[in-house]
């Protein structure tokens, strides 16, 4: 692994002093209040570090292992959703259980770790394209129940009145809890990252990489592929049930909307743009998309012939070409090494 | 005497018809490029268009229309593959899949960007017949939608059965490197897999059109129901996917008219589940194709 410049800090060490400053941030009366004009951008960067959350599982999932998971946002969705209703108080035309949130944040995590269990025994012993299938399948059905069943989760409308302990922690209001919610958020990815990053860096994750070169020939070196190939995709779904749990802290709701395919997309295009499987790479591939999205929306405003129906489209269709031309061109992505991605490790 | 449920029988036929023209087209893909199309939609909904601009602006009859639509969607379908799928084609399935992804966005939203987002309905003159005895009616346009459906079916099989290129096709999706060192010219046979899947796909386009509407996300919309039905019978198995889809489709019918109408909602989440179980129980599907691989 001497292609990988190891960072001057640790980020598991970083991450985890960084947790207890933010904790001991939010404990404390002081804070801080961000001038209105970045509310904007402030907002965004709490969605890319919810998504990088999710991308950090799925590039251990696909970018090391190889296991093409096309339903990351039904893993969001479950730990959302799950957190949410154990710990609403009685939200408008939904179920909510109003336990604490401590409570819903084990709960969003453990729903997301079964419906990892119960798709990962299932499909993993499949050909690689089956299990792109039916995550994405999974994610259609979630998507489905949650709007069906609206008498539990609150359909389109959603489901509020969720407590939000960083908001609550926070004195002043005005912006001051967006900056806590990101301070607190930045630290746990980071750790995130810096366990996840370890974990691949390791023996375990060498294992990793020689099953997504070939199973076959893994197995045959005593390796039990399905064991870890499971194991990687509950990790993967766990880390995302965490991040689903925090966007309803963070929002103090649970809606269909911010469960949509479009996170799937997102997500998926970043991680290839930056490159899959290098760990700081996809970071930096999800940052540009969503720079990217943030600029079209400004430059919407300057273009009025354009109608905003049509801009979107537009903006879909250059976010395809993209994918296209990365696929096509450099399947490595920009920070991704080609060797990285071969047989090598 | 009226038949229980005769009336089911026929929507379901409908249904299943416009889906298995989908899934054939799908399922030959799947089984000679290799490559899970997720594009697949993108091409019934060329064929949707083109059905809406042949019937409105040129003005000729629906089986006209339907054969622009599918010289047109055969045509621009293997265009495109040519320009994206066939250079990486050693590439591996993922990559493809990927690639398919991406193409589907810029087709899909290309598409909406010029049509805009209404669905443009296709004037077409409708004789209903009933048969109030019985219990259920029929209209000239689902006897036709099921009849061009079974032609189809027919053709294709004397295709794949009687014909050198049909049988090199199936030889390919067998073993493609047994066909290759057989002289077969495995990228003649591509170019022929493309051109019968897209132009399959803009026939069930023309169907849709008619029976729903062409709007952008016509064929996006089926494309799940596709993917079930072409497992649900075996991926890679033309015949297969025929007799998924009218499983599938009689199904949905059926299940809407006796379930309850908070689960009827849930019809497509429902095909979905369908899909899991098959994979689950029988992943081979009713073909009992070779899906493992460890």
């Amino acid at each position: 692994m001497s292609r990988f410049e190891l960072p001057e800090i640790d980020a598991t060490r970083a991450g985890l002093v960084l947790f207890v400053a933010s904790v001991i941030f939010l404990y404390s009366p002081v804070f801080i209040r961000p001038p209105s004009g970045t509310f904007v951008f402030l907002e965004l960067a709490v969605l890319f570090l919810l998504y990088a959350l999710i991308l950090i599982g799925l590039n251990l999932q696909f970018g090391h292992t190889g296991l093409v998971n096309f339903g990351p946002v039904a893993f969001f969705a479950v730990g959302g959703y799950a957190a949410a209703i154990l710990t609403a108080n009685d939200p408008y035309r939904a179920v909510g259980l109003g336990f604490a949130w401590p409570v819903g944040l084990v709960a969003g995590v453990l729903a997301a770790v079964a419906l990892g269990v119960l798709l990962g025994f299932s499909t993993l012993k499949l050909r690689d394209d089956f299990l792109a299938i039916v995550t994405l399948a999974v994610a259609e059905i979630i998507q489905g129940l949650t709007i069906t069943f609206r008498d539990v989760t609150g359909g389109s409308i959603g489901l509020q009145n969720v407590p939000r302990p960083i908001a609550d922690m926070t004195g002043g209001g005005g912006g001051a809890e967006l900056f806590a919610t990101i301070v607190v958020l930045g630290s746990v990815c980071l750790l995130a990252y810096g366990v996840f990053h370890r974990l691949s860096a390791s023996p375990y994750g060498r294992v990793l990489r020689a099953i997504r070169a070939d199973e076959q020939v893994t197995e045959t070196l005593g390796k039990r592929v399905f064991r870890y190939k499971l194991v990687v995709f509950i990790y993967g779904a766990a880390i995302g049930g965490l991040a689903g749990a925090l966007l309803v802290f963070y929002n103090g709701a649970a809606s269909a909307s911010f469960f949509t395919i479009d996170v799937t997309v997102i997500v998926w295009i970043g991680m290839l743009v930056g490159g899959a499987g290098s760990d700081r790479g996809v970071l930096g591939g999800l940052a540009l998309i969503m720079g990217f999205q943030l600029f079209t929306r400004f430059l919407n405003d300057l273009l009025p012939f354009v109608t905003q129906d049509q801009f979107a489209s537009i903006r879909l269709v250059l976010v395809g070409l993209l994918l296209m031309l990365v696929v096509k061109y450099r399947p490595e992505g920009i920070w991704g090494t080609a060797e990285e991605l071969e047989a090598d490790s | 005497m009226a038949l229980p449920l005769a009336q089911e029988l026929i929507f379901g036929l409908v249904i299943g018809s416009y889906i298995a023209l989908g899934a054939i087209g799908f399922t030959l893909v799947y089984g000679l490029v290799n490559m899970i199309n997720f594009a697949h939609g993108e091409f019934i909904t060329i064929g949707a268009f083109v059905g809406y601009l042949a019937v409105v602006f040129g003005g000729v009859s629906l089986p006209v229309a339907l054969l622009v639509a599918l010289l047109v969607a055969a045509v621009t379908g293997w265009a495109i593959a040519r320009l994206t799928f066939e250079p990486m084609n050693d590439a591996g399935a993922v990559p493809l899949l990927l690639m398919s992804i991406g193409l589907g966005l810029v087709l899909r939203n290309g598409m909406r960007a010029i049509a805009g987002p209404d669905r443009r309905n296709v004037p077409v003159a409708v004789t209903t017949y009933r048969f109030d005895d019985l219990g259920f009616f029929v209209t000239s346009n689902q006897l036709f939608i099921i009849g061009v459906t079974l032609f189809a079916v027919l053709v294709l099989h004397l295709f794949l059965s009687r014909t050198m290129v049909g049988i090199s096709m199936r030889a390919t999706a067998d073993n493609e490197r047994l066909a290759l060192v057989s002289g077969i010219d495995t990228r003649q046979i591509r170019n022929a897999v493309w051109l019968a899947a897209s132009g399959l796909a803009g026939v069930a386009g023309v169907m849709l059109a008619v029976s729903q509407s062409a709007n952008p996300s016509v064929g996006f919309g089926q494309l799940l129901l596709i993917i079930t039905a072409a497992i649900l019978g075996g991926a890679g198995s033309p015949y297969g996917a025929v007799a998924g889809s009218y499983l599938l489709g009689v199904g949905i019918a059926v299940s809407v008219a006796f379930l309850p109408a908070d689960i009827v909602a849930l019809s497509s989440t429902m095909a979905f589940a369908i899909l899991i179980v098959v994979l689950l129980v029988r992943p081979g599907g009713i073909a009992n194709t070779e899906v493992r691989t460890s």
